[in-house]
């Protein structure tokens, strides 16, 4: 049952717009952006404002990577389709080579992510919790669990990468190279412009992991572990993209 | 108003190198890029130019550069594109004037990330650098056209300009989608994030509705370009076949390259290419709705019906990129359906030109000179859009595809109508840039010039087009049908020098201007919004003082009641 104000004016919505004869100009109190917790001069700075902003930004980059991981879905499941032309037999034929994927090693990858994906949400909620604890001026108390997730996400991520030069180097030993095939393209295309994603997380895990080495403060040190975990979990999800579109559609 | 009372803190005379190489003020960053787009528009012009001299007098030896070759002339159309489209186009209506004015019209003090703003300029510098390289080194630029269709573009055999030179057309775009992917997140951010109280969506200028359009457009098609980019270099220096099709014979040798696909580059550079259009064309529209109103002194017609049309045509611009590609092998049914979804965005348009034709109907129109270069651009995109229904037919453009009618068609709505919106702007906001009044009378002489002369160099090119003369060919002297339509191909060359040598009088205003013109007043056209309060010329260099309290819609012009006909949006609500 909502409740009915006792107020009997009834508010008028202002029109919006741009104004101009026979409008309502607007009153004060009205919009004002989206959000209550702004309107002071001084907090442009204030760590809410500066996280707020890098939210958006980050999320604006990941729209960025989809679409460029779209479109490259897209070429190979057009050229997975597509065949060429051979002049000799004057005939289309298939020429798609079915990759033999290395995948004990892709599975391993794949889990080594997913844990490096599961230890960066750690260290941000320990950085949360550390955080609220500075915000009530209590010194943190260490605790048992407290291990150092940045490191340990930082080291798996590398392990990652790793891993992936181990699975490109095995297909190079079965002979398979990035010119032989077009499969064989795509499919270093795809983990290749996978990885380099990665590796920009990477550097920028590094970057909040040596917050004191670049003179970051613990504020902007807690942004940028954030947002990368926010980039973090989507490449991972986006690995596992690439792992069913390669898997699946093998050819 | 005394000289040095209203101008801004950003303008110091003198040279600092904190202030012009490390900084991070969107006002110092603006004018940069206005500066970076003057010196690529000269070149681009210049370029035109020697392509129309060499399209009437093939033959004539041109001062220091002696008799322009068909390879030469193919890089100078390769680079008149992209120079044109790149560095001009999508570079001064959207990060030029965008940097500058965004922030001041949203009412913030700088824009969300300022230092990713400067990084965006400083890559576009190097961009431009790269790009005017090719012109030196062995075999000069690149001669594949700014779309760079492979297989031309992916073989460094392929022709003189396709060694180094497109290497370097092709590093330089990567460094300019890196820059303006850079520029977009600030202008997005900034957008989002950054507007004053009171700053609703429905109160933003539309200026600032069309850049945040416009960057949301950059994020999704600069990125693809930028992974073509980087896959064409994979073709040119990997080995791979992304592009290149078995079976290609140069100088009579086969290529090692097999199994890749041209269609695909072309898939996915007007995936980019189209956006693109309106990368170029909504900033401009923005500028026309704003000064339409401004100088018409009435509110903008139909504010909402506006924003929607922005939105639509940005959502459908990614929807018709294979209106490029009918003469490419497409398959005829997708070519259906983009014809269909081009055709609809004349709706969209049309909603845009009556809106502005309907704000300017019963205006105490005050006739400067931005207000004609805005009528202009209303003139020029309804010439250029009347056409635009007529090529989105796979049937017709299918004949006039590789013809003049298009190189018409799309200098008339893009470039023309791009253009006038940027010399509107810079008359417009001039005084706000500079501290200094541009010359009215030179304005108005440089807008006939420009305006005829725009309409005498490109209406007879539908001509040349409909007649069947083929477009991008160096020389066609010796084909009879073509020969006889050369009077009009004399007559487009000499409107097109007249118009350029009236582009002089623009440069001799703005300079002289710069320097010499007289002070401006804080608000010389009366316009209420926020980049023209007293307040935003007093924002210092330590911004975030400023902020502006908004209580008013960004067009509100002769509301009965008011003492003046125009009202501050950051005026005390009534």
């Amino acid at each position: 049952m909502p409740i009915i104000s006792d107020r009997v004016e009834i508010e008028r919505k202002p029109k919006l717009g741009g104004g101009g004869p026979g409008k309502i100009p607007h009153r004060r109190g009205f919009g004002g952006g989206d959000d209550g917790d702004r309107g002071r001069p001084e907090d442009f700075r204030s760590r809410n404002q500066r996280m707020r902003r890098y939210r958006v930004a980050m999320v604006l980059c990941l729209v960025s990577v989809t679409v460029v991981f779209v479109a490259l879905t897209f070429l190979y499941v057009f050229r997975l389709g597509k065949g060429r032309y051979d002049e000799d037999a004057h005939q289309w034929v298939r020429d798609w080579i079915t990759l033999k994927l290395p995948y004990l090693q892709l599975w391993a990858n794949s889990l080594v992510l997913l844990l490096s994906s599961a230890t960066l949400e750690l260290a941000r909620r320990a950085m949360d919790k550390k955080e609220e604890f500075a915000a009530m001026g209590i010194v943190p108390p260490r605790m048992k669990r407290d291990l150092p997730w940045l490191g340990i996400t930082l080291l798996l991520g590398f392990g990652f990468l790793a891993g992936q030069i181990v699975v490109w180097n095995s297909l190079r030993h079965q002979g398979v190279y990035l010119v032989t095939n077009p499969s064989r393209s795509y499919f270093y295309l795809l983990t290749g412009a996978h990885a380099v994603h990665l590796a920009g997380g990477l550097l920028a895990l590094l970057v909040a992991a040596g917050g004191r080495l670049f003179a970051l403060k613990f504020e902007s040190q807690k942004i940028a572990v954030e947002v990368t975990s926010w980039y973090w979990h989507y490449l991972a999800f986006l690995w596992f993209g690439i792992f069913a579109l390669v898997h699946f559609a093998r050819g | 108003m005394t000289s040095g009372e209203n101008r801004d803190p950003s303008l110091r005379s003198g040279f600092q190198k904190n202030r012009y190489f490390f900084t991070t003020d969107h006002k110092v960053i603006g004018r940069q890029y206005f500066f970076l787009s003057l010196a690529a528009v000269l070149v681009g012009a210049w370029l035109s130019l020697l392509m129309r001299i060499h399209l009437v007098w093939p033959h004539a030896a041109i001062p220091l550069l002696g008799e322009i070759k068909p390879e030469n002339y193919l890089a100078q159309l390769t680079m008149h594109g992209t120079l044109m489209v790149f560095f001009v186009l999508s570079t001064v209506p959207q990060a030029g004037f965008g940097t500058f004015f965004l922030p001041l019209q949203l009412g913030a003090p700088n824009m969300a990330f300022p230092r990713l703003t400067a990084a965006g300029f400083w890559t576009a510098l190097i961009s431009f650098l790269v790009l005017m390289a090719a012109f030196f080194v062995p075999g000069g630029a690149s001669g594949a056209g700014w779309t760079q269709y492979p297989p031309l573009s992916a073989l460094a055999s392929a022709g003189p300009g396709q060694g180094i030179g497109t290497d370097l057309w092709l590093v330089s775009i990567g460094l300019f989608c890196l820059s303006s992917l850079m520029s977009a997140v600030g202008f997005v951010a900034t957008t989002v994030r950054h507007r004053a109280p009171g700053m609703t969506w429905m109160r933003m200028p539309l200026t600032c509705w069309s850049w945040f359009v416009t960057s949301i457009l950059i994020l999704l098609a600069f990125s693809i370009l930028l992974a073509a980019v980087i896959l064409l270099m994979l073709d040119r220096h990997a080995g791979t076949s992304f592009f290149l099709p078995g079976g290609l014979l140069i100088s009579g040798r086969a290529i090692a390259h097999s199994g890749g696909s041209p269609l695909l580059w072309q898939h996915l550079f007007w995936f980019f290419g189209h956006p693109e259009v309106y990368i170029a064309i909504l900033p401009a529209m923005g500028v026309t709705s704003h000064l339409l109103s401004v100088f018409a002194r009435k509110p903008v017609f139909g504010y909402k019906a506006m924003v929607g049309a922005t939105l639509a045509i940005g959502a459908l611009g990614f929807m018709v990129w294979g209106h490029h590609m009918f003469v490419s092998g497409m398959n005829p049914y997708a070519g259906f359906a983009f014809s269909t979804l081009t055709t609809a965005i004349a709706v969209p348009s049309a909603i845009k030109t009556f809106n502005w034709v309907a704000t300017l109907y019963g205006g105490r129109i005050r006739y400067a000179t931005p207000l004609l270069f805005s009528a202009g651009f209303v003139s020029l995109f309804i010439t250029g859009g009347l056409t635009g229904p007529i090529l989105a037919q796979p049937a017709l453009d299918t004949y006039l595809h590789d013809t003049y009618f298009v190189v018409a068609h799309f200098h008339l709505i893009m470039a023309m109508a791009g253009l006038f919106a940027i010399f509107s702007a810079t008359y417009f906001w001039f005084p706000r840039m500079f501290g200094r009044t541009m010359d009215e009378r030179l304005g108005r002489l440089h807008f006939w010039i420009t305006l005829s002369g725009a309409y005498a160099i490109f209406v007879p090119m539908h001509l040349l087009g409909i007649a069947g003369h083929p477009r991008r060919y160096s020389d066609l002297s010796g084909v009879q049908y073509v020969a006889a339509m050369a009077p009009l191909q004399k007559f487009i060359t000499l409107a097109a020098i007249v118009t350029i040598a009236g582009q002089l009088i623009f440069l001799v205003n703005l300079f002289w201007s710069m320097r010499r013109g007289p002070a401006a007043e804080t608000n010389p056209w009366e316009c209420g919004t926020l980049e023209w309060t007293p307040a935003s010329y007093a924002m210092s260099e330590r911004p975030g003082e400023w902020r502006p309290q908004v209580s008013h819609g960004p067009y509100e012009y002769n509301l009965p009641g008011a003492e003046k006909d125009f009202i501050m949006q950051d005026a005390p609500a009534s």
